[in-house]
């Protein structure tokens, strides 16, 4: 027996704004990074060495690789751009999608030996893409797998499947629903019946988390508060992540917090970078009104007004018809941006509104002769959203059906990368 | 490039964000697997958030290595005389791991600076008790005692049934690694680096570094040795090292950094595959960029809307259009 399926399988959730890595059968990812690479690109763009003379011409080739082989990723690429001019920062992946292959492989290749620090050879790996993703895309990630990493056994699953399937142990399996993906870079409305994604309703919205940031970022930039300029982007995520909160209505919220600032708003601390010195600044209403840019998007962009609740109720009307009462009962909430307070509440309260009100208006159209079954919504909210689709590879990884699902070294050796475009939905997962 | 360190990243992590939330203590049971199947498994309550159970199993050892109670030998009195009252030590260890020990956070040293020293500590207990032997061994060097084993071949585990060999001898101790890789290209970059690695030993800077030797046949040093050993596919390493490589501080440096040797290979061979990739992408691309500048201009035209989904096959494309226009 092949002895790497005796070791739990790695299961990597590549972000846009975040990976979340760590062992099958673990609860909780060992790390979670932010998705970026700090390459030491000082040789880049030097001219051809042909021009240059012998020695001189070797002293700089072998710069020029040991400046390829300088590298660091996540937090540390973070704090290596900031401190030191020759790194640039390096977002391997934008909008769900990976676009750059060169960035993508040393990131991977940090994640395993430098944090993970295991041996690819010895373990089947669990990848994880976008549903939007090609399957050239998908070869891709096989070639590096395959033929850099040397891994023994590779599956390339959809986030969303995933997500479902890590309401899997918490609840009774359910693999059809409709998941609700925020991330960081792309908001993804994607229904799922029996383990198979509905391609043809998928929904994205181009609002995110890092529009959350921006948006906050903004009000507090209009308001003048005093925030040094090169720290306001990460200040605003930071205020984001800990005081932001969906509220039910923003009039009266309005209102609540001119009648108790005391208790709504809330004090920010920090150091500026550069001098050291302490500066503090108040956050007001972008505690609501962050949220707020997925249901009034209207706010913050004149492209894009349609909410996401309404989006929601969308993408499951184009869904085949005997398969929507079931999409209603079960909208599984997946990603970072989902974690604000009572989110769950709000989209459950906004889409139950627009269904009722399908309902009552066909309900008048038949004159009261046949009424409607009422149609159950809703919106299921757990403990792990934040990584949700780590958790739920974690959880598929350690059933013994994942194996024999993956694609192995021998098979890619035989066919080629080509192998890789289709990954099979296993027993397990439904 | 990095140099691997001695504690587990992730250990570490767990034990720092438990010593920084006793007070609202969570179920804790989680594992982990580093290179040279090495696993970890920690087990914490949220009754007795002070203690927790680390498990460690280590890989399995050859037949001609030698295990005592299925720890390296000295391994135990490694452990008491690293750790003192933090760590007790389980017997038996839970079942399918070498060693399980039951860790006290409430002896922790009080400061901070101690506390994580220890804890740095603790999160490199591979180190400790897989290194135990060779540190016995390389600390015989600096001692005055009599010195046992001279002359005879110690063979010691570092991977999955597979080992290194020790020769002590009075002034200097020489270790032979038999370097085996299952991947063939992964054994032709080994082989290659290698000899790079013996070259650079030899620039004037590394003059005070063991001297080290790589050789495709077994070394006289191995007569005697399984044959698994002596058939390594990406030859033989050895290095000498002195009393001056050992001395105080360094001795634990050169413990870890010579039982991990094979590790830092691999990783290395891994690195410059990824790295020969890149290139190789980058070339790809610019002959693409080429084909596309030599493409008649109708054609480029109409490429264009549909050469985004399937940019692989276009060299093919690029080539098969190309010829059909002459
Ligand atoms: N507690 C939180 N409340 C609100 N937003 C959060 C919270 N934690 C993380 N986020 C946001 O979630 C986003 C990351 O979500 P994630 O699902 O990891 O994204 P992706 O998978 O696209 O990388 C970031 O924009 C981050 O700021
Ligand atoms: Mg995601």
């Amino acid at each position: 027996m092949d002895p790497s399926t005796s070791r739990p399988a790695i299961v990597i959730d590549n972000g846009t704004g975040y990976t979340k890595m760590g062992f099958a059968g673990n609860v909780e990812p060992c790390f979670i990074l932010p998705t970026v690479v700090a390459v030491n690109e000082s040789f880049v763009n030097q001219p051809r060495a042909s021009s240059t003379k012998g020695s001189n011409w070797l002293a700089q080739h072998s710069a020029g690789v040991m400046a390829d082989l300088d590298f660091c990723i996540g937090e540390e690429a973070l704090a290596r751009s900031k401190s030191n001019s020759t790194f640039n920062l390096s977002y391997p992946i934008n909008h769900g999608q990976v676009d750059n292959w060169d960035a993508m492989e040393r990131y991977w290749q940090q994640c395993i030996f430098n944090y993970l620090r295991c041996d690819p050879e010895d373990h089947y790996f669990l990848l994880t893409e976008s549903p939007l993703t090609t399957p050239e895309s998908r070869e891709y990630t096989g070639e590096i797998m395959f033929e850099t990493f040397n891994v023994p056994g590779l599956y390339i699953a959809v986030q969303p499947v995933l997500a479902l399937a890590a309401g899997y142990t918490t609840s009774k399996c359910e693999m059809t629903g409709v998941v609700v993906d925020v991330g960081d870079g792309a908001t993804h409305v994607v229904p799922v019946a029996d383990g198979y994604v509905i391609g043809s309703s998928i929904k994205s919205i181009p609002i995110a988390g890092k529009d959350v940031t921006h948006f906050v970022q903004q009000l507090m930039r209009e308001r003048a508060e005093h925030v040094p300029p090169e720290d306001s982007f990460e200040v605003a995520r930071k205020v984001k992540e800990m005081y932001c909160y969906t509220c039910s209505d923003i009039v009266k919220e309005f209102n609540k917090h001119d009648k108790e600032p005391a208790k709504y708003i809330k004090q920010w601390r920090g150091t500026k970078p550069k001098t050291g010195a302490p500066y503090s600044c108040d956050i007001g209403y972008e505690r609501f009104l962050g949220p707020e840019i997925f249901f009034s998007p209207e706010i913050y962009s004149n492209d894009f007004t349609t909410p996401l609740p309404e989006v929601i109720d969308k993408c499951i009307q184009s869904a085949p018809i005997d398969t929507r009462r079931a999409l209603y009962k079960n909208i599984v909430l997946s990603g970072g941006s989902t974690m604000f307070k009572d989110f769950s509440r709000r989209l459950q309260r906004d889409l139950k509104k627009i269904v009722d009100a399908r309902v009552q208006a066909s309900d008048v159209r038949l004159g009261g002769e046949l009424k409607a079954q009422p149609v159950e919504v809703n919106v299921v909210s757990h403990p792990i959203q934040r990584y949700a689709v780590w958790f739920g590879g974690s959880v598929l990884a350690s059933t013994p059906e994942f194996f024999p699902a993956c694609h192995t070294k021998a098979e890619y050796e035989e066919y080629g990368a080509s192998i890789c475009r289709t990954n099979p939905v296993f027993k397990g997962m439904y | 490039m990095i140099l691997l360190q001695s504690p587990c990243r992730y250990l570490l992590q767990v034990l720092s964000t438990r010593v920084q939330n006793l007070d609202k203590g969570v179920e804790l049971d989680c594992q982990c697997v580093e290179f040279d199947d090495v696993r970890y498994h920690i087990q914490g309550t949220v009754k007795n958030p002070n203690i927790l159970l680390l498990s460690v199993s280590l890989p399995t050892p050859p037949p001609e290595t030698v295990f005592l109670g299925g720890l390296p030998p000295g391994a135990i009195d490694a452990i008491k005389a690293a750790y003192g009252a933090v760590l007790q030590i389980l017997d038996p260890p839970r079942d399918g791991f070498n060693l399980t020990v039951k860790l006290n956070l409430s002896k922790l040293p009080p400061d901070e600076e101690h506390k994580q020293a220890l804890l740095i500590k603790i999160a490199s207990i591979r180190e400790v008790v897989q290194g135990a032997p060779l540190r016995a061994v390389l600390k015989q060097l600096i001692s005055r005692g009599p010195k046992s084993d001279l002359n005879k071949l110690v063979s010691l585990a570092h991977r999955p049934n597979e080992s290194f060999f020790v020769v002590p001898q009075a002034e200097k101790v020489t270790l032979i690694f038999p370097m085996q890789f299952k991947d063939s290209i992964d054994t032709v970059l080994a082989t290659s680096f290698l000899q790079e690695f013996v070259e650079a030993r030899r620039t004037a800077g590394l003059s005070s570094a063991p001297p080290c030797l790589w050789s495709p046949s077994p070394p006289q040093e191995l007569i005697g040795a399984s044959d698994e050993a002596l058939s390594a596919n990406a030859g033989f390493v050895s290095f000498v090292i002195f009393p001056r490589h050992v001395d105080g501080r360094k001795l634990d440096r050169t413990v870890w950094s010579l039982s991990t040797f094979h590790a830092y290979v691999s990783y290395h061979v891994k690195c410059s595959e990824g790295f020969m990739h890149t290139r190789m992408r980058r070339r790809v691309e610019s002959l693409i960029e080429a084909l596309d500048r030599a493409k008649p201009e109708s054609e480029k035209a109409k490429k264009t809307a549909q050469s985004r989904s399937f940019k692989r096959l276009s060299i093919k494309d690029g080539r098969g259009s190309s010829m059909n226009s002459r």
